[in-house]
């Protein structure tokens, strides 16, 4: 018996102390195999009755939904990385593109630092234009914004990133002449750059351009600036072009963010977004307004959010009201649980 | 009565491995530091400080260091990371960076870590871990924007980091000589005389 509890205390002991082992720091060398991801679902309410705001993600209507499984692995050995990222779900797969119907493909890419200032990029990659994602965990706002589901989602290519100081930063890049295309349609003919600017300490700048004979222009700015440790405000303006036919966008949206504590913050995010006239035809303008609380509890993130959007015309609104009659405005309630690791 | 030995040194070892998050202590300023001093007879100021800048050069070579401040005395800079998860799923949580002092006399010298600061790290889009920007928590204040499971956390890998750092300092403080040892002539076979 004694022999027994005495092996008993042994193993626990050694148990233990292996627990606080696997804490050990790693400061140098290679990075393991690194898991991360996310799991979102969510549930709307349109007030109206039935959907009616049509931007990207938190689509269904009373209903309670599935947003995406997302599975990312990465590595760095010496100055080599990798980063694979995939999504399966309504919000990685059909209602992003491209859409194999298996999966989608978030990012995918091959990396090479050949200094600490110096790297090359090559593969599929989530696009340096614009300040939404198409990961939750990478949003505040769970409804995502007119100028994000206008834009590119992600670029196929050929990076270089070079850091001239801790401040300035210029990447640019030879791309696939689509966007949010594996493959190209013809060649690799969308150039891309972008310009990272830290004017102040937390205040960080992304001005960017991409333009190919077959996406078209676009200039973007995206802009952060954690103004104290409550209160952020987030800019992004984005002017597109197509390459054929005239139309493409403008818009800007506002992104004001305060902490009110530790487990929640505040935000909300106003847009202006401007649908340019095609040929013979005329531009059409939407405003909108959503109001976001992001309350933490560990990896877990509650997102409730009311959403307002009002067309500038009636003559062009798409928006229906509870009797089906045409109007103005539309509104929604979303609840989001998004769990990130 | 050999095996009690062997439980006893076991619990001991279990009971050190705990204690790193208690290794940090209260300065006068109420910020946590982790400080120790050392008596090492017949090794003069001077040497004191070749060794510990040489310690500095060979194992923290990204550390800042400043020796302009008060006489006989380095200071400077660093960061480490904050793991979080198990297994595979372990990731960066964030980083911590500290302030570190070595000060030296004729038979002791003495170093200190503290000004921990804590830097939550976040996914971009490109799946890169990068800092969270704006986002710096002395962990002194830490009760107040972070899950005490992750203060704890900071604290405990600060506590460890704090010890490797001073180990790494004493085996180089009390080495004869402040070089590297270089490593034993490779003995070459030729098969070209037999």
């Amino acid at each position: 018996m004694k022999k027994k509890f005495l092996l008993l205390l042994l193993a626990a002991s050694t148990y233990s102390f292996a627990s606080k082992a696997q804490d050990t720091i790693k400061t140098t060398g290679d990075a393991p195999l690194v898991l991360y991801g996310s799991v979102d679902t969510y549930y709307k309410d349109d007030f109206s009755g039935h959907s009616n705001i049509g931007t990207s993600f938190a689509s269904d209507n009373n209903s309670v939904s599935i947003g995406m499984v997302d599975l990312g692995l990465k590595k760095t050995v010496g100055n080599a990385s990798f980063v694979g990222e995939l999504s399966f779900g309504p919000r990685g797969q059909e209602q992003s593109i491209p859409n194999s119907g298996y999966y989608h493909i978030q990012n995918l890419y091959v990396s090479y630092a050949f200094s600490p200032k110096f790297s090359a990029t090559a593969g599929y990659m989530s696009t340096f234009i614009g300040y939404e994602v198409i990961s939750p965990t990478g949003n505040f706002n769970y409804s995502t914004s007119y100028l994000f589901t206008a834009g590119p989602f992600q670029n196929a290519g050929l990076k270089f990133t070079y850091a001239f100081s801790d401040k300035v930063s210029l990447m640019a890049g030879i791309f696939n002449d689509d966007w949010n295309a594996y493959t190209s349609s013809h060649d690799v003919s969308t150039f891309g750059a972008q310009l990272t600017v830290t004017p102040v300490k937390n205040w960080t700048a992304y001005l960017n351009v991409a333009s190919g004979p077959s996406s078209g222009t676009i200039f973007d700015l995206t802009t952060a600036y954690q103004i104290s440790s409550a209160f952020k405000l987030g800019l992004n303006g984005a002017d597109f072009t197509p390459a054929h036919g005239g139309g493409g966008y403008a818009g800007v949206a506002l992104y004001p963010q305060y902490a009110v504590s530790k487990a929640v913050t505040l935000g909300l995010r106003g847009e202006y977004f401007d649908e340019k006239a095609v040929t013979g035809g005329t531009s059409a303008n939407v405003t909108e307004a959503t109001l976001t609380a992001n309350i933490k509890s560990g990896p877990l993130t509650f997102i409730p959010e009311v959403r307002l959007n009002t067309f500038g015309k009636l003559d062009y609104s798409s928006f229906t009201n509870s009797n089906g009659a045409p109007t103005k405005s539309a509104s929604q309630f979303v609840l989001a649980a998004v769990y990130a690791f | 009565m050999k095996k009690i030995v062997v439980v006893l040194l076991c619990l001991l070892v279990a009971k050190a491995a705990l204690a790193q998050k208690d290794s940090l202590s209260f300065d006068e300023h109420n910020k946590y530091i982790y400080y120790k001093v050392v008596e090492q007879p017949g090794l003069t100021a001077d040497t004191f400080q070749n060794r510990a800048l040489y310690f500095l050069k060979i194992n923290y070579p990204k550390n800042k260091i400043d020796q302009a401040g008060a006489p006989a005395t380095i200071t400077g800079t660093g960061k480490f990371l904050v793991l979080t998860g198990l297994s595979v799923a372990k990731h960066v949580a964030g980083e911590i960076n500290y302030t570190f002092t070595i000060g030296y006399k004729d038979q002791k010298y003495r170093y200190w870590l503290t000004g921990f600061v804590y830097s939550p790290y976040k996914t971009d889009r490109y799946g890169n871990s990068v800092p969270e920007q704006g986002v710096e928590i002395p962990l002194e204040s830490g009760l107040s924007k972070l899950e005490k499971s992750e203060l704890n956390s900071c604290l405990e890998q600060s506590g460890t980091y704090s010890i490797k750092f001073g180990n790494k300092l004493k085996e180089y403080m009390v080495r004869v000589s402040a070089t590297k040892p270089t490593e034993a002539k490779k003995k070459v076979i030729s098969t070209k005389d037999w």
